[in-house]
């Protein structure tokens, strides 16, 4: 029984985190077209580092 | 890791930064030196010798032609990153708290201190990129703080908003062309300073850091707070890493401020939380004093930090800081 407790918490733990990562990732998304569309030249780090947020 | 320790300031570090290459680190104390320094190695580059006070501030503009200081001689001063000579001093009836160039480097905006007769004022001169040019004395804008003094500012993307950190704990937000006031948030406890605020890559969203013990994320556009981080120490950095989605905190009490005996002194470790799900992944241990900047390589390869002892710590980050992943990371990445 504690096990399936502990699987329980472990469950909502991940789907928590789950959430929050797809929130994260629709935000961005959201604020990249905002920032798109209000036609900014951004100033950001160069294109050619990869991996991270850079706004094309 | 392997640290790096910069020694050849006397007394505590107040501002350390990355050119846009990361290939060099300026760093600021309040022994009045400027020092650069290969970032790779730690050997020192050359210093910037003419302040005569602490130094609060430091930054360089994007291309890294031009260096500009500012402290408690009440100057904001401009260098040629390239030759340490000085271009331009500006004077005011105060110290200068912060220093930052616009993205492109054509505009420098600074904060001057509140004493007995003068307000805190966010102000900004245009800048002309080429080091042999006459620079203005003309500022082309002027925000008085006359509410809560202001600690920190910086550009957005775009230089459309100047933002502000402030000593009451508010976060606002100005029209970077006119001046005009925007927005206003109470982003950490009141009257709690706020001691840093640094960019995302991209500038549509920045972290504060606070002496109420907390970092916050929060977006350019609306000052919505998106992540909040909470640590058991006053904080007075805090920085954003690229490629890892991690945040870097730091701060620490002074010795001459724990008042409890049976605190654990110190605890001068540069936290590492991650900035989605905001918990923390680990610390970093050396410095013997609060720290007090943390700054990140601009490729995300590495981070140092200036401590109150008087060091800057450098590191790179090893392979399995990049292969860390939360798991629904990983299934993330997969579903792409």
């Amino acid at each position: 029984q504690d096990l399936a407790k502990k699987n329980t918490a472990n469950r909502q733990v991940v789907e928590h985190r789950r959430r929050l990562l797809q929130e994260w990732l629709s935000w961005r998304e959201y604020i990249v077209q905002l920032v798109k569309s209000e036609g900014w030249d951004i100033e950001g780090r160069k294109e050619d580092v990869g991996g991270g947020e850079v706004i094309e | 890791m392997r640290p790096i320790l910069l020694s050849g300031h006397e007394r505590a570090l107040t501002q350390v930064k990355y050119n846009a290459d990361g290939d060099i680190i300026f760093s600021v104390s309040k022994d009045h030196v400027v020092c650069a320094w290969f970032s790779h190695n730690g050997e020192r580059l050359g210093t910037y010798h003419g302040h005569v006070g602490a130094l609060w501030t430091v930054d360089v503009d994007p291309t890294s032609t031009l260096l500009a200081t500012g402290g408690a001689d009440n100057t904001i001063r401009l260098w040629e990153v390239r030759t340490g000579k000085q271009l331009k001093s500006w004077e005011f009836g105060t110290a200068i708290k912060r220093v930052e160039f616009s993205p492109d480097g054509r505009q420098l905006l600074g904060i001057t201190e509140k004493r007995q007769g003068h307000l805190s004022t966010i102000f900004v001169y245009e800048i002309n990129p080429d080091p042999s040019a006459e620079q203005t004395d003309e500022q082309s804008l002027r925000i008085v703080c006359d509410e809560a003094k202001a600690t920190v500012a910086g550009f957005s993307y775009g230089a459309k908003y100047i933002i502000s950190g402030h000593e009451d704990g508010t976060v606002c937000q100005w029209d970077a062309k006119s001046g005009e006031f925007l927005d206003s948030v109470q982003a950490h406890e009141a009257d709690m300073q706020v001691t840093d605020l640094q960019w995302a890559p991209d500038r549509t969203y920045f972290i504060t850091a606070s002496k109420d013990k907390t970092a916050k994320l929060m977006s350019t556009n609306d000052l919505e707070i998106l992540k909040t981080y909470t640590t058991d120490t006053p904080l007075n950095s805090a920085a954003i890493t690229p490629v890892k989605d991690f945040v870097i905190l730091g701060g620490g009490q002074a010795a001459m401020d724990v008042t409890t005996t049976s605190a654990r002194q110190g605890k001068f470790e540069a936290r590492f939380y991650h900035k989605i799900f905001m918990e923390e992944i680990g610390r970093v241990r050396g410095h013997f004093g609060p720290l007090n900047y943390v700054a990140v390589h601009p490729k995300g390869t590495g981070y140092c930090s200036g401590g109150e002892d008087g060091y800057v710590r450098v590191h790179h980050f090893d392979k399995p800081y990049f292969d860390f992943m939360y798991e629904v990371e990983r299934e993330q990445q997969a579903n792409l």
